[in-house]
Parts: structure tokens; sequence; C-alpha cells
């Protein structure tokens, strides 16, 4: 048996199935060359241009409109894309480059799941049907409410998948989500190789067993991924942007095998699932077992204008103070970063949202307890825990706030199994149909869920 | 039309007067919110924030040329957090375009401060290496935006990164630029970032030293 060189042992490693830019290879001018030379890597076009229709062939934009133009000199002009600009630029003059050398070896892992909690049997259901897929290389859908237990639903078949050296990647849109499910997974995954990437982590994935990233992330893969695992499927920007689902589509191998988790499936889902057209494996109850919290309706006369003239109305100040002098700590949603700020300045607490600096070290801090309330844009509905809190929704009739957004924040509450009610209140001036329906799914998850238990 | 900064879509309502003559803008409301141009007082030399007649960075450069080869800066906007962000992307990711969206506020500045006064539009060079890098040159893509013809007489060889020097490096390093031809009489120099303002005298110095006879700048960002 021929065994490859430990250099390009290690670039295998590095550049296998993965489309970088030449800045991202990082290697000297030399050993570029040498690459190029002796097929190690290859040259695959930045843009494709057809009768002056361009595609970009890191991120698949299709919109004209993200193509920029550089003017040359004595030249045509050099077409490159902005949607993709922030991982560095892809143009008519800079590539992608491709690992055509031989693969990387893995090392085996026999047994990496040290984790020693028990499924509820409704977890374990789920889990069996995913280490069912993973051997039968088939797609599934796992619809199951915030608080099901998810992740741990998926050790099983992660464990199953690395038994038979496959590679694994668990991606979702949000980057706090990844930095929360990194740890847990490393906890009780301790002696694979994982890498958790998202813009602006330091970690690399050398054709890790186990890679937890951003969809955005993965706009720089190809054919890498046996099991890919797509949590929160509904979430912004994946659900919106057509381009995600193709760059996930293209990070799997041919035959890989497609998890998708959802608490609040999207249309094209919920037709999947009516039509059977996925497998779907539904879970309607928390994994302590107790009903999730059902939203609390407040109306407020004329809440949009007092909020506007800067003041609060009692009834939320009456919520706030009830929770202080309770010892209770909660999330208050805002629905537009301008009202999140005012509300911070009036009542004094830390506030959040997307392009807060400080937002990783707020989000610790609130974790580790520091302090007792955040206010919060919609990006912390989803995918992140924090036990026993409390959470009110001001303006809860604002556009933000659709079905799937409210049900997600319900879904913060009550998270822990020490403290698993919580309370949820939406503060509201005119009740929208978003709001009925997220209590409404509240009602029959709970149904469903005391009919599987009985 | 799409924003220039954040690439979504601009709404604008229809009125009479932008349906008559339509104006293409090119960047959004809460995108020009987040820039911060220069506020008053500032130096009327260089426009460093101050209250003084003239600020210390200006009084120390006549102290040390004794007669300040720069007569004047005009620079538009400040070095704010955001700014600094859509540098990194203008200057290192390289994203071209996004020059458009200070289309309007560039060429304002130089109506209202250069417009007939006979000026030579030269914008900084950038060396070699770097232009092979970025494939366009910052300044010069600034000073297309004005409408007036482009005299590219300097070159520039490459050295070390300004942004990595100290202030005293920096003023006394050696003179990277070199001219090609005979310099008109007024020239206004263009860049992207007058921190500073050393690169600026460099090449003003040049300039005077080759028989121009008066050098101002214009600069997008004072930092």
């Amino acid at each position: 048996m021929k065994t490859t060189p430990p250099l390009i042992e290690d670039l295998a490693r590095r550049f296998s199935t993965k489309l970088l830019l030449k800045q991202e290879l990082n290697l000297s001018e030399h050993r570029f060359q040498y690459l190029i030379a002796h097929q190690l890597i290859e040259r695959v076009p930045g843009i494709s241009s057809t009768l002056n229709f361009h595609q970009c062939n890191r991120c698949l934009n299709k919109n004209q409109i993200l193509f920029g133009k550089i003017p040359q000199p004595n030249s045509k002009p050099i077409i490159y894309c902005k949607k993709c600009i922030q991982m560095g630029r892809v143009s008519t003059k800079e590539p992608l480059y491709r690992w055509t050398g031989p693969m990387p070896m893995r090392h085996n892992v026999a047994n990496p799941l040290k984790w020693r909690g028990i499924l509820t049997p409704l977890q374990e259901k789920a889990s069996l049907k995913m280490v069912e897929a993973v051997n039968n290389q088939s797609n599934l859908l796992i619809y199951a409410v915030c608080g099901a237990g998810k992740t741990e639903m998926l050790y099983a078949g992660i464990q199953e998948a690395i038994k038979q050296d496959k590679r694994v990647c668990i991606a979702t849109p949000r980057a706090d989500v990844v930095r929360e499910l990194a740890p847990r997974l490393r906890r009780d995954f301790p002696t694979i190789h994982s890498a958790a990437l998202y813009g602006g982590s330091t970690e690399r994935d050398l054709n890790n067993h186990l890679v937890i990233a951003t969809t955005h992330q993965l706009l720089r893969y190809e054919n890498s991924f046996d099991i890919m695992v797509v949590d929160e499927v509904d979430a912004f920007p994946y659900h919106r942007d057509k381009t995600l689902p193709k760059a996930v589509t293209r990070a799997s191998k041919p035959n890989s095998t497609q998890i998708y988790l959802t608490a609040t499936p999207r249309r094209s889902h919920k037709v999947q699932i009516a039509t059977k057209q996925m497998p779907t494996v539904s879970i309607p109850s928390r994994y302590h077992g107790h009903p999730i919290p059902t939203p609390t309706f407040q109306a407020i006369l004329r809440l949009n204008d007092s909020l506007e003239k800067d003041k609060i109305p009692t009834k939320i100040t009456h919520w706030i103070n009830e929770k202080q002098t309770n010892n209770r700590r909660f999330l208050l949603f805002a629905p537009t970063i301008q009202l999140a700020e005012s509300l911070a300045e009036k009542l004094d607490m830390p506030y959040v949202h997307a392009e807060s600096p400080d937002r990783e070290y707020l989000i610790k801090q609130f974790r580790a307890r520091n302090f007792e309330s955040l206010i919060t844009t919609t990006i912390l509905e989803r995918g992140v825990t924090f036990p026993s809190i409390d959470v009110a929704v001001i303006q809860a009739d604002h556009h933000v706030f659709d079905e799937a957004a409210l049900i997600q924040i319900a879904g913060r509450a009550g998270r822990s199994a020490n403290d698993p009610t919580g309370d949820v209140t939406f503060f509201y001036e005119y009740k929208t149909n978003a709001m009925i329906q997220a209590r409404n799914y509240t009602i029959i998850k709970n149904k469903e869920a005391k009919r599987c238990t009985v | 039309m799409i924003c220039y900064l954040c690439l979504k879509p601009i709404k604008e309502d229809t009125t009479w007067s932008n349906f008559l003559t339509p104006q293409y803008r090119t960047i959004c409301d809460r995108c020009e919110d987040k820039l911060e141009q220069i506020p008053h007082p500032h130096c009327p030399k260089c426009m460093k924030p101050t209250t003084d007649q003239k600020c210390n960075d200006c009084l120390r450069w006549e102290q040390h040329f004794g007669q300040d080869p720069l007569e004047r800066n005009v620079s538009i906007y400040t070095y704010n957090e955001y700014m600094k962000d859509l540098i990194a992307r203008f200057k290192y990711r390289g994203d071209y375009e996004i020059i458009n969206a200070w289309k309007k506020s560039v060429r304002t500045a130089f109506n209202e401060q250069f417009k007939n006064q006979n000026f030579s539009i030269v914008p900084i060079p950038l060396g070699e290496d770097r232009h092979s890098i970025r494939q366009f040159n910052q300044a010069e893509a600034i000073a297309t935006l004005l409408t007036e013809p482009i005299h590219q007489i300097l070159t520039r060889q490459d050295g070390q990164k300004q942004s990595k020097k100290s202030r005293r490096e920096r003023v006394f390093s050696n003179n990277p630029f070199q001219i090609t031809q005979k310099p008109p009489k007024s020239i206004l120099l263009i860049d992207d970032i007058y921190t500073t303002g050393t690169t600026i005298r460099q090449a003003a110095s040049l300039l005077k030293e080759k028989g121009a006879e008066q050098v101002e700048s214009l600069t997008l960002i004072r930092s």
C-alpha cells in the first residue's frame, strides 16, 4: 500500500472537500505553484458567466444586482460577487481552489459517546429513527417542540455515524446556536475531533469527525459530509435565502443522510409532512414531560403611541416589578433595535441585538446569572437555553413576530426540569393571527403530548 | 435601486420632484445615519475636531517643514466604528462599488470647496504589489466620483503598511513617491484616509519641489 507523505497528508486535511480562495489556502507562493504544477489542487472559476449573466460559484448567488464591476485599464472589467464578500472576494480574476490530491485519513473512534443520560420514550423513538436514517442513507424530519431535548436525540445517530467512519455536520442558521451547541457536544463526545465554525471563529476543520457550523460557513464546502443535520431549518436566513439550501446540498456527499430539525416547520415542510414525502417523527412533549407554557395575552390601549412617546405602560412595569420582587429572571423581547435601545435606557437593563459588539459577552453574563434581566430583539428567539426564566413580548402584534417567532419565544420559558413552568406574556395593542396561532400551537401540542403519555 | 452599503432595496416615496427629475440614490437613510460627518468646530486647516484656531498637529507640521507643503485638507467623515468596518470591506476585502455610496457627499464637498479653482486632480497612488492584490487603487476610485479629469502623475514604491508604523516612523520614513511628469500649478490630492497627514505631505512636498505652486487635499475620512 502506498502511503501519503506527511506534508501532503497535512495539506489534504486542510483543503480536501473545500472550495477556497488563494488567501484562504495560506501557502507560500512557491508551495502554491508546486501544488498547481503537480495537480494536487485545481482552479475552479470564481464567477461563471454566460451571456453577461453571472453566478458566484462559492455562494451560488445569481442575483445580478449583487455583482459588482471593477474597471480595468485596457481590458474588460473584473466581475466580483458582493453577496459573500465578507468571506473574501470571489471574482473573475480570483478563482477558487479544489483539492485533487489523495483523500486524508481519519483515525477511528470506537465508542465516542460518553453521555450517560436517559432518553424519554419519545426521544428514544426519534433517536432510533435517526440511527436508521444513518444506516439507510435516507432523510428524516424531526418535528419536536422547543425544549424536547433535540440535541440528545441526535447522540445515538452521531455515534453510529462516527463508528462507521462517516463525517457529520450540524448546521444551523444562527451563530449563537453554534456557540451553545459546540461545548455540549464536546463534553459528551470528548474523544472525537470537532470544529465550531461561524463568522469570526478561529477554529479550523482538519477533516474532523464533527463540524458544527452556521449554514453560511458551508459555502466553503463541497461533497464533504455523510450526515448533514440542519437544526432550526425554518430560521432566518435559511428559509429566506434560496442559495443556502443549495449550499447545504453541495456540502453533503451524494449519498448522504439529511436530518432536519424544527419546532415550527414552514409551509413547504408542512406539505411534505402531510403528503408523507418526508419521513417525519413528531415529538409533542418536552423532555421533562411538563406542558409548554401557554402565552397570556395582555392588551394595552394605545401601546404603540405610548412607546413612541417614550412612555412605558403601567401593565408592563407591573409585570417587571412583579418578576423583580419574586426574584424571577426574565427576557424582554422587542421588535426593533430602536425600541430595545429605548427600553434599555428607561428600565436600566442591558440589551442585545444582532449588531451589538458585546453580544457574546452579554449572553454569557446573563447565562452566568450575573444579571437578572435582558432585553433582546428576535436574535435570542431560538436555540439558546436559559434555565427557569420568564418571557414577555413587547408589541407582540409587530410584523416581525410571526407565528414561528412567537412559538419559539414562548419556548424559552420553563426549560428546566426543576422549574418546568414559566410565564409567557404577550403585550399588544391589536391581536394578530400569529399570536392566536402561536397560542393554539401550544394548546394542540400539549394535548398531543398528553395522548402520547397515556 | 439598492443601497451600496447594506445591499437592500431603497424604498423611496414618489413625489412630483423626484418623478420629474429622477435622482438615483446610492445609500439608504439607515446607512447614511450611521456615517458621521466631521463635526464643528474643527481645525480650519486639517479638519481635526478642536476649538483652537489651528490644531497641534498642524503647528507641529509647520515646525517640521518651516513652510507646510500642504495648504489645506478637507475631509468628509469621521473614522467611527461603522466606517472602520466599511473601509475594511472596501480596501481589504475589495468591495470596489462601495464608493458609489459616497458619491453625493464627495461631489458636494468638492463643489463647495474646490470647484472652478483650476485644481488638477491627483490621486495618491498605490504600490504595484498591493494593486495586484486589490485590483484597484482606492484613492483613484474615490477620484472617479468627481466628474473631472484625473492626472495620475505619481507612482509609489511598495513599503511597509502605514498602519503598522508608529507616528515617529511615519513622519521620518523616506519619501515613497516618484513623479512621472512636470506637475500642474494647482493640485488637489485625493486619498481615502487622513490620519497623521504624512502620506499627503510626502506627496505634496515632492510636487512642490518639482514646481507645483499650490497643493490641497480632499480625503474621505479624517481619523
